[in-house]
């Protein structure tokens, strides 16, 4: 004779760091489509969140409305709320311009400035401080630093950015994005346009990163997801699904639609 | 959620892990028989079979062989999640189970040789009980693996105990007749080693129960076994002390 089974262990919760972003009820709506539909997260503090999830499940919409970038654009539309530090970053009273200067963003493409490399990082800072050409020039050596590009740069400063080769200049746009020093730092495909050297280069700059910023990172990669984030949120059409570790994620999920994306089953 | 009933967008993908499944199934099956047909040789005191099993003992090697080589290229090329990554995880740690009870019922058969070369003794026939309790349970746990079936696993790692209890009682049997007289050391000590070798076929076994369990539920089997073989405990009785207290 057998006994029952014994029942599955519950998940023991994991020790997150305090919330950075704490996103409630929110909705977005493109010319009257329902893009996110009363999605509430919270990222937390200086840890790299991942939003994983098909073409069009909302992903990028997300990481676009943490830094409103939708208002530059009519009849986009955001409702419910993304506290910063405890204030609503969606009422418009919080200025753009702070918003921006707490949440830099990178896009999959780099997009340097035509410009010298040396005014691709200083023209960011140029429009929120004014600092001396000494203090400049420390301000962007750091960023470069921290962006892991300076080595590779320091002799050419005045040579023009479209030179750099591909994931030099996406280095360059983190660089731009570091310089103002923002406190969430947000990636939006990063490494889509770059070849895995590159790539690794970008992720180890993540993860040295994370010791300053917030970050939260969209990807295709479901293995660049599981390689840099501590945190992953699978989002499809429109809703959150499934938000935990990513090692939870990628060992045993909860939800079977996140099973079933991340090993390939989809569609 | 042992993974997902729906096939992957990749269908090469799902041929491979089926192939996969069916390297173990045809594994353990392989080792199954591999224990009867040992017991059969000994009962039998025939030593050419005896060396024929030994020798089919490769063929679990190989295949146990061809199951890792599967595994590092599942894990290189298909990069495996979620109940994916728990399948070919489990695969190899139970291949490496399968092959440690291929490994002692070729023991069992190598043992039947200098066995069969002293007078037939009379507590042979119990291993065969032993052999045919431990051949059901590879069984039942392979059958458990291939339909996912965590809860007939837990049913086999369960009903390991009725192993142990006979492989205890056995152990004592063998000790009343080396006792009784000491011709009957040589092969009852055979016979013991032969006994252990059995009931560590039955350990494989629930370790397979807790992978499958593992593979299915994503957590470990978390629960107490009564573990019930004694013969190392130092409570087991002392049969020679009998009547001196």
């Amino acid at each position: 004779m057998t006994e029952s089974a014994p029942a599955v262990a519950a998940p023991v919760p994991q020790a997150v760091a305090a919330p950075k972003l704490k996103v409630r009820d929110l909705h977005f709506y493109y010319h009257g489509f329902h893009a996110l539909k009363g999605i509430a997260m919270d990222i937390p503090e200086k840890q790299v969140t991942a939003i994983i999830g098909p073409s069009g499940c909302g992903k990028s919409t997300l990481l676009r409305v943490f830094n409103r970038i939708y208002a530059i654009y009519p009849k986009l539309e955001a409702k419910g709320s993304i506290e910063l530090d405890g204030e609503n970053i969606l009422d418009p009273h919080y200025s753009l311009n702070r918003l921006r200067s707490k949440v830099g963003m990178v896009f999959q493409k780099p997009v340097p400035f035509p410009m010298t490399i040396f005014e691709n990082v200083a023209y960011g800072i140029r429009h929120h401080e004014r600092l001396s050409r000494a203090d400049m020039e420390i301000r962007v050596e750091q960023a470069l630093r921290s962006a892991a590009l300076w080595d590779e740069v320091k002799d050419k400063l005045k040579q023009s950015a479209l030179g750099l080769s591909g994931g030099q200049q996406q280095r360059l746009c983190i660089a731009r994005g570091i310089a103002l020093k923002p406190e969430v730092l947000l990636l939006d495909e990063p490494t889509s346009a770059l070849d895995p050297i590159a790539t690794g280069r970008i992720e180890q700059l993540v993860e040295e990163l994370k010791s300053e910023y917030t970050i939260v990172i969209v990807t295709h990669n479901m293995q660049q997801a599981a390689r840099v984030s501590d945190q992953t949120a699978f989002m499809y059409m429109g809703e959150l699904i499934e938000f935990d570790s990513t090692e939870k994620i990628f060992t045993k999920p909860s939800r079977k639609q996140t099973e079933d994306y991340i090993t390939g089953r989809f569609g | 959620m042992s993974g997902s009933s729906k096939e992957h967008i990749i269908k090469s993908y799902d041929d491979e892990l089926a192939r996969l499944t069916g390297e173990i199934v045809r594994m353990g099956e392989l080792a199954a028989t591999q224990l009867e047909a040992a017991i059969d040789v000994v009962e039998r005191r025939d030593e050419r079979a005896a060396q024929r099993v030994v020798a089919n003992d490769d063929a679990i090697d190989q295949l146990e062989q061809e199951i890792s080589h599967d595994v590092v290229r599942l894990l290189a090329l298909r990069a495996p999640m979620a109940g994916d990554l728990r399948n070919v995880f489990a695969a190899l740690r139970i291949a490496a189970d399968i092959e440690r009870i291929g490994d002692y019922a070729a023991n069992v058969a190598k043992r039947s040789i200098p066995l069969s070369m002293v007078a037939p003794i009379t507590p042979t026939s119990g291993l065969a009980y032993l052999a045919e309790l431990a051949a059901a349970e590879v069984r039942e746990v392979l059958a458990a693996y291939g339909e996912r079936d965590a809860d007939r696993a837990y049913e086999v790692w369960q009903n390991d105990a009725e192993l142990d209890d006979a492989y205890t009682g056995y152990f004592r049997q063998l000790l009343t007749y080396m006792m009784e007289d000491p011709r009957n050391i040589t092969p009852c000590t055979h016979l013991l080693f032969m006994a252990k070798n059995i009931e560590r076929i039955g350990d494989h076994a629930t370790n397979i129960a807790e992978n499958i369990w593992f593979q299915v539920h994503g957590e470990p089997l978390n629960a107490q076994r009564s573990k019930r073989d004694f013969t190392s405990s130092p409570e087991l009785p002392h049969l020679g002390d009998k009547g001196k207290a």
